[in-house]
């Protein structure tokens, strides 16, 4: 367990996210990095019943690197989000709360292969919004590290060395009061949930926005 | 360097085929009696005797348990239970779902109810009322537990609380002269051959303690 940034990396379009996904693995792999398996994230949402008031929206994630953990952030409409960790069965409990949360049907897949050098994982995806490639992700783990301020000029080196330019030198924003914090697994996640729900506003090819962030 | 491994199976589909397998424990088969705080020390050196646990004594337990519900378009309010540690606070809590009591007839030794018994982080309070649930109630729970193969032996005393939310000694009030003896299994669905291991445990432990298949309808409804 170290600590894990996660970035987006530009669509091109004439290029299918399974090219992008190649071009980079071929430059992850000219780094000598090994590929180990492959990896999936995936997020369900639900929204409250209006009996229930002011409408609060529920992630439910899943992370291959935590796959004995369900993910759980709450939004409660107005502004305060409250996460929760619990063992897979929360899964099977959600269930029973299907009369007062409903799914929105919008389930979000982020797989790819994932890949080791020595103290980093890399892990490069395509994020599927109801069965659409939107976007390509990049995860990148530095694992002898547990604080982000302690290592992010490192990790945002390598991510540049391989993903060039699109590779922002202001730290992420979640980071941004979270510098010497002790990453957790869910930090991780709730990267994700800000990049899903960037692309979950945004239509089609999302260049305009990733050109913003470079 | 770690070989190849398969694609990873999606949660929810490992979950399904777990279900399917009945390997996910989601019932529960229960006894209940309880005993005065006089005969208690009795109750304990027996089981003392009869349980697994003999060498390192009973294990103790000092647990604060908050009762939530939420309100749908369905009359019956969906309930919740968070159960917390008060003697070691870096344990995870646990939240619970249980379902309707089946008593069943005769033949049957105990009562099935189903059960979800999930470990969470201490967020779990948080995230419950802002999702919408209540608390309608709290009690302090403080006792000891045994074990015999499976089955679990609780022997616990209720304190209310005087000061909601606060489980500090001082502020807390036993809610009877008794103590609460419950024998429970959590099993797979159709592992009944346990029921009937509990009701010869139960026979074993009278007649210290009745163990029996508590009515909770009959506890609500006065008697005519």
């Amino acid at each position: 367990m170290g600590v894990t940034i996660i970035q987006q990396f530009p669509m091109k379009e004439n290029r299918t996210g399974a090219q992008i996904i190649e071009f980079l693995t071929k430059r992850v792999n000219a780094l000598g990095a090994k590929q180990c398996g492959t990896f999936l994230v995936d997020c369900e949402t639900y929204a409250s019943i209006p009996q229930l008031g002011a409408q609060r929206t529920l992630h439910v994630f899943h992370n291959s690197e935590q796959p004995a953990s369900v993910f759980a952030i709450l939004d409660n409409g107005t502004g305060k989000t409250v996460p929760v960790v619990a063992d897979a069965l929360f899964d099977l409990l959600l269930l029973k709360m299907s009369s007062v949360y409903t799914s929105k049907k919008s389930k979000v897949e982020i797989r790819g292969p994932r890949f080791e050098l020595n103290d980093f994982v890399i892990k490069i995806g395509a994020i599927n919004i109801n069965h659409n490639v939107k976007g390509i992700i990049v995860e990148a783990e530095y694992r002898p590290c547990v604080v982000f301020g302690l290592c992010w000029d490192m990790l945002r080196e390598f991510l540049q060395g391989f993903l060039g330019s699109c590779v922002s030198n202001i730290p992420p924003h979640y980071f941004q009061n979270r510098m010497n914090d002790i990453f957790q697994p869910l930090d991780t996640i709730q990267q994700y949930l800000d990049h899903i729900t960037i692309y979950r506003k945004a239509t089609g090819i999302l260049q305009q926005y990733n050109t913003n962030t470079t | 360097m770690e070989a190849i491994k398969e694609a990873p199976i999606p949660a929810m589909d490992s979950l399904t085929s777990a279900m399917k397998n009945n390997i996910v424990p989601n019932q529960e088969y229960l006894l209940q009696g309880s005993v005065l705080d006089s005969a208690v020390e009795v109750l304990l050196h027996r089981l003392r005797g009869l349980c697994d646990n003999v060498d390192s004594g009973p294990e103790t337990f000092h647990d604060h348990e908050m009762c939530f519900s939420i309100r749908s378009v369905t009359p019956q309010p969906l309930t919740l239970r968070v159960r917390r540690a008060i003697d070691y606070l870096d344990m995870p809590y646990q939240l619970r779902y249980i379902g309707q009591p089946e008593l069943g007839d005769k033949s049957r030794p105990t009562i099935l109810r189903n059960s979800i018994d999930v470990a969470t982080t201490p967020t779990i309070v948080d995230f419950l009322t802002e999702m919408g649930f209540r608390m309608d109630f709290e009690y302090i729970l403080r006792g000891y537990m045994f074990r015999k193969g499976r089955m679990k032996i609780t022997v616990s005393k209720i304190f209310k609380m005087m000061v909601v939310g606060k489980p500090a000694p001082e502020s807390v009030d036993p809610i009877s002269q008794s103590y609460l003896v419950e024998l429970s299994v959590l099993a797979p669905s159709n592992q009944d051959a346990i029921a009937e291991d509990m009701r010869v445990f139960a026979e074993q432990l009278k007649p210290l303690v009745h163990l029996e298949k508590v009515d909770y309808k009959r506890l609500t409804q006065p008697p005519l």
